[in-house]
């Protein structure tokens, strides 16, 4: 036989040896692995769970201080009370939109993710998430009798209205809220005093102790470019409407509406945008963006790229808009070498605008981690009516929201407020606790439609905020973005207005002494 | 040959390259399966409404019409694009070939490895991580260049390099300055280096030496390699978006906004995946176009020769 010949066969036979032994399943020989594998193996189920970066087992909040231990503690807890139970923890991820849709899409995402509620409702109507509602109206039978959650899981939650803001487009549940989040105003105490100024009451005493600041040499405020899309907006938008939701806010939802009174849905903004509201024809509307332009005046000059918390260490800045965490990581810092303290942002007079409603700010924090569950979770039977796997994905969730459980996780670091019932606030906490007590929101702007509205919001805003565009100009992004915006929706929900309609002509006696509506179309 | 016995032949050239053919089916079938087929569904899914996970409905001609004539960020982003691959195609065209020249002109062989070693070495950094620094070391807030403009008392040109509209475009082609680390410097030195002695002896006894001998005798010779790059350069320019994605994400709002972003946003951030390959086909046209338009009328030393 020619040696060539022997040599390519040779050669084959290798490539495809080799090939089979690259493409056969590995096989750990670690001994954790092994014991992991055959527990995996023991168990009936083996559940995948996202806890998320906040408590995620091995991980320091925000950089600093002790790493986390108690989800750890709580799973291996679990394991002991249910053997047939297998938890794996999943890491986060930073993209976490793009590794959803393609995991979801495949089938393979963990059985409960971490991720804004808001990032799913784009997806709810593919079937890749189970809406909540009905487990939540089941009794936790991780809590004694009596204590709230023993008749109804929703029950434990303490703040029902932000929780039950959470709800889908499609009016279902998608998350449970596992606890909160909220901002204030830091402000550097020692620069207070040296300058002379104290917290404000209202929002013209804020912008002049801004003033003030800046005389003096400091940036007044440090803010980043995303808390003008979102948080400001919001507040903004609630201080001018609020007075005129009498007239406009349309439907009233008989399980929510104790929660969430006068709050704008999706549904209604398509309304009202037909109508004129939110366009360049509602006064309103031209207001929001010229107070939200104003108020970036008095913000760091490099609102897109500046590390914000830099100038305020540094205490070149005096104050900084963030997030219950902030508290935490200043707390925890044996540098710190000033005082600080924490405020709310005041309301809006009629001298900041004639259009302000006058009442205090609303809300703006609200669900921090949010807990959904995937599809994955029903893949024994394919239906979530009658899948065991499901229930047994439910009931770890029920588990973690069982008082020592979860006090043992939410209260290991003082970096969010406890949304279960009866589970103390850590003291560093308690500021932005009271201020979760405030009313809720009238609407969560930038999350009201899906992820190309927001991203079209969030390219255009800074744009204007730092005079690259006019307001017209911005105005008419805004509009169209809208009009995209609620073309999706109606199309995608086959949004019936007849109900607005009539509720709308219902309301026409309230509108008709407040000022400054939108003119008709044409007029 | 009778029919029978040309049969046999047949079959025995066959049977002698059969192992070739074995090892050649897989990678063809991993082709066919990985890079074909899905080009062939983006084709046909870019006629319908289509999410992941979703409901799939005909729609005709509606992407390419809503891409063309309803998408305010189409005619940005093309611009964008154009910008874009025009300064690539310049940068890639000239710098490294006049370095690759001045590597060659060093006397010593040892030297000229050693600068071609120093040249190729940035190609083994990680172009995210090289993107990541230029992001915050160069153009940040604390960055380089805002640090040297404040040491220079021109603090007052510190600026967000790549969130202002003004700079944003500007800085990103700036990125990776002076382009002079990676394979195109090795391959105009190839061609620099293929260039027959006798071609470069003649030129000096002319009189044709320096600038004029580049100009006139050099770059004609590497005309073949001229065109790869074009070619390669203009597809980089309007396939790509990886780049920018990292580093500004198509923004400030859409300066650096490019159609390969408009197609990734869409597929992952919007759920459109139907208008995405709609998008991914118009690219896919533009490319073929312009290589083909480059094949005809962009000569290769070759064609030259041949014509000479």
């Amino acid at each position: 036989m020619n040696i060539w010949r022997i040599l390519r066969q040779t050669a084959l036979g290798a490539t495809l040896v080799a090939g089979a032994w690259l493409l056969w399943p590995a096989r750990g020989d670690d001994a954790t692995a092994n014991r992991d594998a055959a527990a995996a193996r023991a168990a009936t189920f083996t559940l995948r769970v996202m806890p998320g970066q906040f408590y995620a087992p091995g991980i320091a909040p925000g950089g600093v201080g002790e790493v986390n231990r108690a989800f750890a503690d709580v799973v291996a807890a679990y394991e002991q009370l249910h053997p047939e139970i297998k938890i794996v923890l999943e890491p986060s991820l930073g993209n976490l939109r793009e590794y959803l849709v393609t995991q979801l899409s495949a089938g393979t995402a963990p059985d409960i993710v971490m991720c804004n509620v808001e990032d799913v409702w784009g997806d709810v109507h593919k079937g890749w998430y189970v809406p909540l509602d009905a487990y939540l109206e089941e009794p936790n039978p991780y809590c004694a009798a009596g204590q709230p959650g023993a008749q109804h899981w929703w029950d434990q939650f303490a703040y029902q209205a932000i929780s039950r803001a959470k709800t889908g487009p499609d009016g279902k549940m998608y998350c449970i809220t596992y606890d909160m989040v909220e901002t204030a105003i830091f402000y550097n105490k020692d620069i207070f005093r040296k300058v002379g100024v104290t917290p404000p009451t209202t929002w013209d005493e804020f912008e002049a102790l801004m003033c003030t600041l800046r005389a003096a040499g400091y940036t007044p405020l440090q803010m980043v470019s995303v808390l003008y899309c979102d948080w400001a907006l919001d507040l903004f938008l609630d201080q001018l409407y609020a007075a005129i939701l009498p007239g406009i806010d349309l439907l009233k939802d008989p399980v929510r509406e104790p929660y969430l009174d006068g709050y704008l849905d999706y549904d209604e903004i398509c309304f009202l945008f037909r109508k004129g509201y939110f366009t360049r024809r509602d006064p309103r509307f031209r207001e929001l963006w010229r107070q939200l332009r104003r108020f970036r005046s008095f913000a760091n000059k490099d609102i897109a790229t500046e590390d914000i918390l830099r100038a305020f260490i540094a205490q070149k800045a005096a104050m900084l808009w963030s997030t219950s965490m902030l508290a935490y990581q200043l707390d925890a810092d044996p540098n710190m070498d000033f005082a600080w303290g924490v405020f709310y942002l005041p309301r809006f007079t009629t001298n900041t605008s004639r259009y302000a409603s006058d009442v205090d700010m609303c809300v703006i924090g609200g669900s921090g981690v949010q807990y959904e569950i995937t599809n994955s979770s029903y893949t024994d039977t394919g239906d979530p009516a009658t899948s065991r796997r499901l229930r047994w994905v439910i009931d770890f969730l029920r588990f973690l929201t069982a008082p020592a459980n979860y006090t043992a996780i939410v209260n290991e670091h003082p970096i969010q407020v406890p949304n279960i019932v009866g589970v103390p606030v850590l003291p560093l906490m308690q500021p932005f606790a009271e201020i979760l007590k405030r009313r809720y929101t009238t609407t969560k702007w930038c999350y009201t439609f899906d992820l190309q509205f927001l991203d079209v919001l969030g390219r255009t805003l800074p744009l204007y905020l730092d005079d690259h565009l006019t307001l017209d100009e911005l105005l008419d992004w805004q509009e169209k973005n809208l009009a995209s915006a609620c073309a999706r929706f109606e199309r995608r929900k086959q949004l019936d207005f007849t109900a607005m309609e009539q509720r709308w002509q219902a309301l026409a006696p309230q509108r008709a002494p407040m000022h400054d509506l939108p003119a008709p179309e044409g007029r | 040959m009778p029919r029978t016995a040309m049969h046999a032949s047949w079959l025995l050239r066959l049977r002698a390259s059969l192992a070739c053919y074995a090892l050649l089916g897989v990678p063809i079938v991993l082709l066919g399966l990985f890079v074909y087929l899905p080009v062939c569904w983006a084709f046909s899914k870019s006629l319908f409404e289509y999410e992941v996970g979703g409901v799939s409905a005909f729609i005709g001609m509606a992407n390419y019409i809503e891409f063309f004539t309803a998408d305010p960020t189409t005619y940005v982003a093309l611009a964008n694009m154009l910008v874009f691959t025009l300064a690539a195609v310049l940068i890639r065209l000239t710098v490294p070939l006049i370095v690759a020249k001045l590597i060659l002109s060093i006397p010593s062989e040892r030297w000229r490895h050693v600068y071609r070693v120093v040249f190729l070495l940035p190609v083994v950094v990680s172009s995210v991580a090289m993107l990541l620094i230029w992001q915050g070391l160069v153009f940040s807030h604390q960055g380089l260049v805002n640090e040297l403009l404040q040491y220079l008392g021109l603090g007052a040109l510190r600026r967000a390099w790549l969130a202002d509209p003004a700079t944003a475009m500007g800085a990103v082609i700036f990125i990776g300055f002076p382009w002079i680390g990676g394979f195109e410097v090795l391959i105009y030195y190839a061609g620099l280096s293929a260039i027959p002695q006798s071609v470069n002896e003649a030129a000096q006894l002319e009189g044709c030496v320096g600038l004029r001998k580049f100009l006139l005798i050099d770059i004609p010779l590497v005309l073949s390699q001229l065109k790869l790059m074009l070619v390669l350069t203009i597809i980089a320019g309007i396939q790509g978006f990886q780049n920018l994605l990292i580093v500004t994400r198509g923004g400030p709002g859409y300066a650096t906004f490019v159609p390969g972003l408009q197609m990734y946003y869409n597929a992952f951030s919007y759920q459109r995946f139907g208008y995405a390959c709609a998008i991914g086909v118009v690219l896919f046209g533009l490319i073929f176009g312009l290589t083909i338009l480059n094949m005809l009328y962009f000569k290769s030393s070759e064609d030259i020769q041949a014509t000479a």
